[in-house]
């Protein structure tokens, strides 16, 4: 069992992060350059961080970047590390995880539904949650939820009341 | 021998593709599986979700912190409380603060209530799924019981919306320990028992849940399974153990094992976890600490913490819930990224586990595996 000050040494040693973050107790956040990232995954992976919880994607619209996050554990350390890269906005194009966590494959498919980005090498992209979407993806902050209601549909009244936007 | 299929023989008909839901009392919640199959076991499945989803994610960035502490628990159906823990863990790691010590027991006495809900309604919903109804309406009764503890606590029964940033809403009296005391030995001289008798020394539950729906140990972690699932093949991973939150590092407990990972294994670890969460709310009451219950976090219309991301995380009954939780220091989280418990199971896990399951055993497979459709579809 590794604590904190180790794993940060192991991550060091083997791996070329732009940045360690040691907030909180049993927990890491670690950044990489894009090309760097799956190659330090896969490292991490082989040294127990095993669990993959989730890979979340937020949208920096004012950097014009996205950040895709993943989130690891391991049943030896007991430390949460989250992975951290950011890709351009414009070109919002990544490698897949898909060959070291099969199971990436579907939360790859939730990010592409919610926030367009693709997956060079996971083929099947197709649509998870929503159906037969034409707009933006819906997750990104320069979607208006209230004006895609107003295009989409009809206001009714209600009780004789009229609908005031 | 005649054919009993009416004279259809197997290789004219090879394989039929079955939409199962997203209207089934087989499966759990609005969610479909489409399968084919060949004679009765299925040869490959994906799941069908997308009928449930609300929009969390985007609704919570546009609305203010304290708001969403009403909107979190609506995420899962089964397990409101959690969701606003982990919402409220959150808020408190990234802005730094520390809750007072009253707050941490009354949070861990609310979760275990609401761990023991939730398995006596899984228990019946696994029952209910091999058309064992009794269990499931004896089950809804002794819930009940607990309800009316939340409701005497928050004032709701199904969504409290009681643990929210830096503590909880309001005190717990002494009188309503002493009833929550009740209801505990009540469950464990009275209603669990009857559960015990009615399923767990049944033979058709034995028959039906035996070697059923195994998932081994390499699996569930290459997959990112947790709690009962991954518990069910004797490695006793447990967040509440393995990184302590709210009161659990001040209990005495067991985290409840099995051998064989299969179905029967982790409708056991139910039943014993139940026990283990009695336990744990008699220590929390015998020994809660006087003070207050809520940090001043002053007016709650203007709640800020300052620009940051945390992954946080608890021990759901069905193991791991998580949330990315990211401040851009205004009033409004700027993004909240759900990590349910049954993600990988319910996506990853029909594609891959599925297939090889006997038709009539699906729902048992979906069921015993705790799978919430809510989580994916948030």
């Amino acid at each position: 069992m590794r604590n904190e000050k180790e794993v940060i040494k192991l991550i060091e040693n083997n791996l070329d992060p732009l940045e360690i973050n040691k907030k909180r107790k049993q927990n890491l956040s670690v950044s990489f350059t894009p090309d760097k990232t799956i190659q330090s995954l896969s490292f991490l992976k082989s040294n127990s961080y095993k669990h993959l919880s989730t890979i979340s994607c937020v949208d920096w619209i004012d950097d014009n970047e996205f950040e895709l996050v993943y989130h690891l554990f391991s049943y030896e350390d007991y430390i949460n590390i989250s992975v951290k890269t950011r890709i351009d906005r414009d070109k919002a194009t990544f490698v897949t995880l898909k060959e070291i966590w099969p199971v990436a494959e579907f939360y790859e498919r939730d990010i592409h539904d919610f926030f367009g980005v693709e997956f060079e090498g996971n083929d099947n992209l197709e649509e998870l949650i929503l159906e037969n979407w034409n707009e933006i993806p819906p997750m990104r902050k320069d979607f208006d939820t209230r004006e895609f209601v107003n295009e989409e549909y009809e206001w009714r009244d209600y009780n004789g009341q009229k609908h005031t936007d | 021998m005649k054919n009993m299929n009416g004279g259809i023989t197997m290789d004219k008909n090879t394989q039929t593709e079955i939409f199962f839901g997203p209207n089934h009392p087989g499966v759990p919640g609005n969610y479909g599986i489409i399968y084919d199959f060949e004679g009765d076991t299925v040869t490959e499945a994906k799941p069908n979700a997308g009928h449930l989803h609300r929009g969390f994610e985007k609704l919570m960035e546009e609305r203010i912190w304290i708001k969403n502490t009403a909107l979190v628990p609506r995420i899962c159906v089964e397990e409101p409380d959690i969701n606003e823990m982990v919402y409220a863990m959150g808020y408190e790691a990234i802005g730094d603060l520390e809750v007072p010590k009253r707050a941490d027991y009354i949070r861990s006495i609310i979760l275990e209530l609401a761990r023991i809900q939730g398995h006596i309604f899984s228990i019946g919903g696994n029952a209910a799924g091999i058309g064992q109804y009794t269990v499931m309406q004896w089950g809804t009764l002794a819930r009940d019981y607990i309800l009316d503890l939340f409701e005497e606590i928050t004032g709701g029964r199904v969504y409290h919306i009681y643990i929210r940033p830096g503590g909880v809403r309001q005190d717990i009296e002494d009188e309503t320990f002493e009833h929550i005391l009740e209801v505990m030995d009540d469950l464990e001289e009275n209603r669990l028992p009857d559960l015990d008798k009615a399923l767990y020394e049944n033979p058709n539950a034995h028959k039906r849940w035996k070697g059923k729906a195994v998932i081994t140990e390499e699996e569930a972690i290459e997959m990112g399974a947790t709690g009962p699932v991954l518990r069910a093949n004797g490695k006793p991973y447990d967040v509440r153990k393995m990184m302590p939150y709210a009161a659990y590092n001040e209990v005495d407990f067991e985290i409840p094992t099995g051998e064989n990972g299969d179905a029967w294994d982790r409708l056991k670890i139910m039943r014993e976890e139940m026990t283990q969460s009695i336990k744990i709310i008699r220590q929390l009451i015998n020994n809660i600490p006087e003070g207050p219950v809520k940090l001043d976090l002053g007016n709650a219309l203007k709640y800020r913490i300052p620009e940051g991301d945390a992954y946080v995380k608890i021990e759901s009954k069905r193991g791991e819930y998580g949330y990315y939780m990211v401040s851009d220091g205004g009033l409004k989280p700027y993004r909240v990224h759900v990590r349910g418990a049954s993600n990988p199971l319910g996506l990853y896990g029909v594609t891959e586990y599925l297939p090889g399951t006997r038709v009539a055993d699906v729902p048992v497979w979906a069921k015993s595996l705790g799978i919430c459709p809510p989580e994916f579809d948030r």
